[in-house]
């Protein structure tokens, strides 16, 4: 097995026991996205090459040279005999749409593709304390926005390592393929609709979204200031633990960083389940889509596919001991997504108001009569297609004229969308939940170019992670199996506000039970070759 | 001919004087400095960064909430206000739109003819001051130094009912916000700025008509200036027939005239929304208290009292209350007399004010202190010195910063009340000065001035003016 | 029922947003934002109180966990410069910007 294959856990092991330098490490890892990447994403691309459909694309911007110069200081700190940190000399890649000062910070927008960042993120910052080795900022969808990652202004946009002919989610694509290629072993993505999760779920690997709060979120172009949640994506949920247990924690630059004690994450990852209550909601087995000509609403219950992992690690969960409540209603579910277009849409607008080629990024090269028509260019020529529709529909519903029947009632929607978790959780309510078990996302990883155009299906892929980004609770995506065509399938738990630790801990005894799973030794398409 | 009446509302935009901005901590005055110095990545608005609220400024919003008679709320709310602007980096300002730190209150205005103008407040809230941009040649130049500088908007509803009114508001609202310390309000580096509301109706109706906004007044004179320009305009229009439409006026200082700005077409949506990257303030009963320690007795309260506890005519009482340092003082250096505090406010007032006009202080920087003017008063009283050498000491004191009683000893000053000496001295000046004895017998008896004059001279100043009058009238008999 | 969004209310839109689209572009967002509207609208047919609070985060904030405001201490950024770096257009440490179109009528 190579180096850069390790979990985060087991490299950090080797270098304490000084059977790996943190050079070794990052060359492991380097070798790797030599072998399985291709060229990173840029700005007018071209044709997408035969060469570039055999790769994975995961970075934006590889940062050999700073990479190399933190290993190095965290070599020197070990044979000093100092301690290099919980994530000492481990590969990690940090997804574009956080500030690393130094580098690029683009949002895979073109708006932003001279940016440089002036200052570090609090997470990141966090990250390279402990010894993390930042390899390169990952691509995304631009400024978040999208679940495929095909938004990205900066092409050829990731691909899944699974089958290379098909999305692995988004917006953090690149973060989900950089970890489940064996580019990195963490990546810090961003999690608004279920943008950890879902492509943590298509791609294979663990995705947590941390209560809104847990992580600290200075120095994260924001999308959905109120549902934005950094969070880890790993390979095991132990590495999960590992970087959750770095990153967590208030900060005086966040006013919305709870000042909330942070668990320590893996003394509790083996506890076990005996005794724990876990809840399953019918509301989450069935999925709805927009007719594409009626736009009227069909529910469905999920593909079979979908379903069977998560009975299935009902069944494990009660054979550890933990209780299963079944039938738990959650009947707000279906109109997260509703709330989440006019919520996440207003605030995006807001958001990316100060993108106006005055102080930073990219102005129009173009002669301007006057301001306005600089704004106009600089903007138009900046924002991809997907950057636009957010920005006309959030100035459409807050209108003054319509934000009473849009906005005011998305937060309305969004409290009773937050009361389905607090009955579900509440200790001394009917069901008195540690957590709910459901599936990740309605359908496995699509093709490539299969959805994107319909912006309303694309939406849809969110439908399963968007309740707990309204609510604000925790959420784990964890691999569990492979369908008929060889990818990926996953189960999601969710939980009370500030329950990682239990999550961590369900989601670590579901690792160990399936543990032997054939599926387990079966390796993505692009490592086969 | 048709009687008008004019109606005028204010909205204030008030700097606090805190140490740093609202919601980051770069320092809330940068007048002096260097364009785009005073900046970091929080009031640029860079992406991925976020506010942080000053303490400070829900502690001075308090203050100035309570003095105005407002009623805080326990918790309030900010909201985004989004426009593009270039002094506006992230497109949005950070302001309170409907939940603000406080509601009502009001500002009862003194006028000189006699009556009192209650001016109610309809909005007071905390928002972020944008930067600054300079006209040039075509091109527009931006300095961010002032993005995030902490402001207090206050809007009265509209109470005015002249330009007076409207100067007067202004001067009270000044006074008061440096009474309380939250800000030094001076409106020509821009801590305090207006805009004027105005229309007209006839008298003696009740309905309010379409309002133009008089914009950029920078003085108390010009807001006067431009207010009654404006009525006079209104009436015109209204006397020809034309109807008054809803214009924002600028007004142009050097040239003393209005003109219009470019309309609003539509009234600007702003698409206010609750602010997600700040939680509410919770401003609850314990913290509220503890803020109100700090609230002093306000200005109108304590000219009401100089009045009618302490017997100061108005005139004084309004003096010495217009200034808080002075104001402190007076009380001072009563307690500190304990005598007739008329006495006090005498000295204040002359001499004691004429220092501090002339130098520029404020009473608070004086090393003649309270407690050393009640020391010069009650030496005259004990007779100990007159009333000339205490003006002297009053300079003495300040230039030397030694106590009265010292720089007393020290140079001597003391009357001189023995009788003998100065009886002795009179004959010296009788004894020089024939011819105008003479004349005094004959009857020109404006010159027992003259003599005394002359004993002072010898004497240093130090005689008892009186004691030498009384020896001289009996030698001159 | 027409599209709620109609190709004059599309460029009023645009225009708010100080953006410029092609028409191509422009066809093709307007036609996703009125199959969005479609979503949004299931919003109307649930039934709630109107007199719900609504909720700008999903996690209440108390007394006990939110963190505390700021202290009122001056603390320079260290690196100004590097702001200013990323400016398109520096003079003088201005930045710069075409004028804002202003017409003055007495």
């Amino acid at each position: 097995m190579e180096l850069c294959d390790l979990s985060a856990f087991e490299m950090v092991r080797l270098l304490r026991a000084r059977k790996a330098s943190a050079g070794e490490l990052l060359e492991s890892a380097l070798r790797r996205i030599d072998t399985v990447d291709g060229r990173p994403g840029t700005l007018d691309a071209g044709e997408i090459t035969a060469a570039d459909r055999q790769h994975v694309h995961s970075f934006i911007t590889l940062t050999a040279e700073r990479a190399r110069a933190q290993a190095a200081a965290v070599d020197r700190q070990l044979a000093a005999g100092e301690d290099p940190g919980l994530l000492a000399g481990v590969p990690v890649s940090i997804k574009d749409i956080f500030c690393v000062r130094g580098t690029p910070s683009t949002a895979a927008s073109r708006i932003l593709a001279n940016f440089v960042a002036p200052y570090t993120a609090v997470a990141v910052e966090r990250m390279e304390k402990a010894g993390a080795v930042v390899v390169g900022k990952a691509n995304l969808d631009e400024f978040t926005y999208g679940s495929s990652n095909e938004s990205s202004a900066f092409q050829p946009s990731p691909r899944n390592p699974w089958d290379l002919t098909r999305v692995p989610g988004g917006s953090s694509g690149g973060s989900a393929t950089s970890v489940a290629a064996g580019e990195v072993a963490l990546s810090l993505g961003t999690d608004t609709a279920g943008s950890i999760r879902q492509p943590a779920a298509f791609c294979g690997v663990v995705g947590l979204k941390p209560t809104y709060g847990r992580v600290p979120r200075y120095g994260l172009i924001a999308f959905g200031s109120s549902l934005d949640c950094p969070g880890p994506l790993a390979r095991t949920v132990t590495d999960a633990a590992l970087m959750l247990q770095v990153i967590a924690g208030p900060d005086p630059h966040d006013s919305t960083a709870a000042a909330v004690l942070v668990d320590d994450y893996l003394a509790a990852l083996e506890r076990g389940v005996k005794g724990l209550r876990i809840g399953l909601s019918p509301d989450y087995f069935q999925i709805s889509f927009p007719d594409p000509l009626t736009g009227e609403y069909h529910a469905q219950l999920v593909p079979a596919e979908i379903e069977a992992p998560v009975r299935r690690a009902a069944q494990l969960l009660r054979e550890l001991g933990a209780e299963i409540i079944e039938d738990v209603p959650m009947p707000n579910t279906r109109y997260g997504i509703p709330a989440y277009f006019v919520i996440s849409r207003v605030e995006a607008a807001s958001n990316l108001h100060r993108f106006d080629g005055v102080k930073y990024g990219h102005r129009t090269a173009q002669p301007v009569r006057d301001l306005t028509e600089m704004y106009r260019k600089t903007r138009g020529e900046g924002f991809g297609a997907q950057p636009k529709l957010r920005i006309l529909m959030g100035m459409y519903v807050s209108a003054a004229q319509y934000s009473e029947q849009y906005y005011r009632r998305a937060l309305q929607v969004r409290t009773l969308i937050r009361q389905d978790f607090d009955e579900a959780f509440d200790p001394n309510g009917k069901y008195r939940l540690n957590a709910l078990l459901t599936p990740t996302t309605p359908t496995p990883a699509f093709e490539l170019g299969a959805v994107y155009g319909d912006s309303v299906l694309m939406q849809y892929a969110d439908q399963l992670t968007v309740p707990a980004n309204h609510a604000g609770v925790p959420g784990i995506s964890i691999p569990a199996g492979l369908d008929g065509q060889g990818l990926p399938l996953s189960i999601q738990l969710l939980g009370p506000d500030f329950s990682e630790a239990s999550l961590l801990r369900i989601g670590r005894s579901y690792e160990q039970a399936t543990a032997g799973d054939a599926w387990r030794t079966h390796k993505p398409a692009v490592l086969r070759a | 001919m048709t009687e008008y009446e004019v109606i005028i509302g204010l909205e204030t935009h008030i700097q606090l004087n805190t140490t740093t901005k609202v919601f980051c901590s770069c320092k809330a005055d940068s007048w002096i400095d260097l364009p785009n110095s005073n900046i970091c990545p929080v009031c640029c608005g860079l992406p991925g960064v976020l506010p942080v609220l000053n303490r400070a400024v829900v502690e001075k919003a308090t203050l100035l909430a309570e003095a105005m008679h407002a009623e805080t709320r326990p918790l309030s709310y900010f909201d985004r206000k989004n426009y593009f602007y270039p002094d506006l980096p992230k497109g949005f300002q950070i302001s309170q739109f409907d939940m603000s730190i406080a509601k009502g209150g009001f500002l009862d205005l003194p006028m000189p003819q006699g009556y009192t103008r209650h001016v109610g407040i309809w909005k007071l809230h905390i928002e972020e001051d944008a930067g600054k941009t300079v006209n040039q040649h075509g091109r527009r130049l931006i300095d961010f130094n002032r993005c995030g500088v902490p402001l207090v908007e206050m809007v009265t509803a509209p109470d005015l009912r002249t330009s007076d009114e409207a100067a007067q508001y202004l001067i009270r609202l000044r006074q008061l916000l440096r009474w309380l310390g939250v800000s030094e309000a001076d409106m020509e580096k821009g801590h305090l700025r207006c805009d004027a509301n105005v229309s007209i109706r006839l008298k003696g109706s009740t309905q309010l008509n379409t309002k133009t906004e008089i914009k950029n007044v920078n003085s108390i004179d010009a807001v006067k200036n431009a207010i009654e320009k404006e009525a006079e305009r209104q009436m015109r229009e209204v006397e020809a027939g034309r109807r008054i439409e809803a214009w924002t006026l600028e007004w142009d200082e050097d040239r003393g005239v209005l003109r219009k700005m470019r309309s609003k077409e539509t009234e600007a949506d702003y698409r206010y929304f609750r602010e997600p990257d700040l939680l509410p303030i919770r401003l609850d009963a314990q913290w509220k208290q503890a803020i109100l320690q700090n609230l002093p007795e306000l200005p109108l309260v304590r000219r009401r009292r100089f009045v009618e506890q302490v017997g100061l005519p108005e005139y004084d009482a309004d003096i010495l209350t217009s200034e808080r340092n002075l104001s402190d003082y007076f009380e001072s250096a009563v307690l500190a007399y304990g005598g007739d505090p008329k006495k006090v406010s005498n000295w204040l007032m002359n001499d004691v004010l004429r220092k501090l006009n002339e130098s520029g202080r404020d009473a608070g920087q004086l090393r003649l202190t309270p407690a050393y003017l009640a020391d010069i008063l009650k030496l005259i009283d004990a007779g100990t010195i007159n009333n000339n050498t205490g003006k002297a000491l009053l300079e003495k004191v300040e230039a030397s910063g030694k106590t009265p009683a010292q720089i007393v000893a020290e140079e001597g000053l003391a009357k001189v009340s023995d009788d003998s000496a100065i009886r002795s001295v009179c004959q010296e000046v009788l004894a020089e000065s024939a011819k105008e004895v003479a004349a005094y017998r004959a009857g020109k008896l404006t010159l027992m001035g003259w003599f005394v004059g002359q004993v002072m001279k010898k004497m240093r100043g130090k005689a008892d003016a009186a004691l030498a009058r009384g020896i001289l009238e009996e030698l001159l008999q | 029922m027409s599209d709620p969004i109609t190709p004059e209310v599309f460029a009023h839109l645009v225009h708010l947003a100080a953006l410029e689209l092609s028409a191509e572009e422009g066809e093709y967002v307007r036609r996703q934002l009125n199959n969005q509207l479609k979503a949004i609208r299931e919003l109307e047919a649930i039934p709630l109180e109107s007199d719900l609070t609504g909720s700008s985060h999903g996690v209440p904030y108390t007394a006990q966990n939110s963190p505390a405001l700021r202290p009122d201490e001056w603390a320079p950024y260290p690196d100004v410069a590097e702001l200013l770096a990323q400016v398109p257009q520096l003079e003088d440490r201005y930045i710069i910007v075409p004028d804002i179109p202003h017409t003055t009528l007495d």
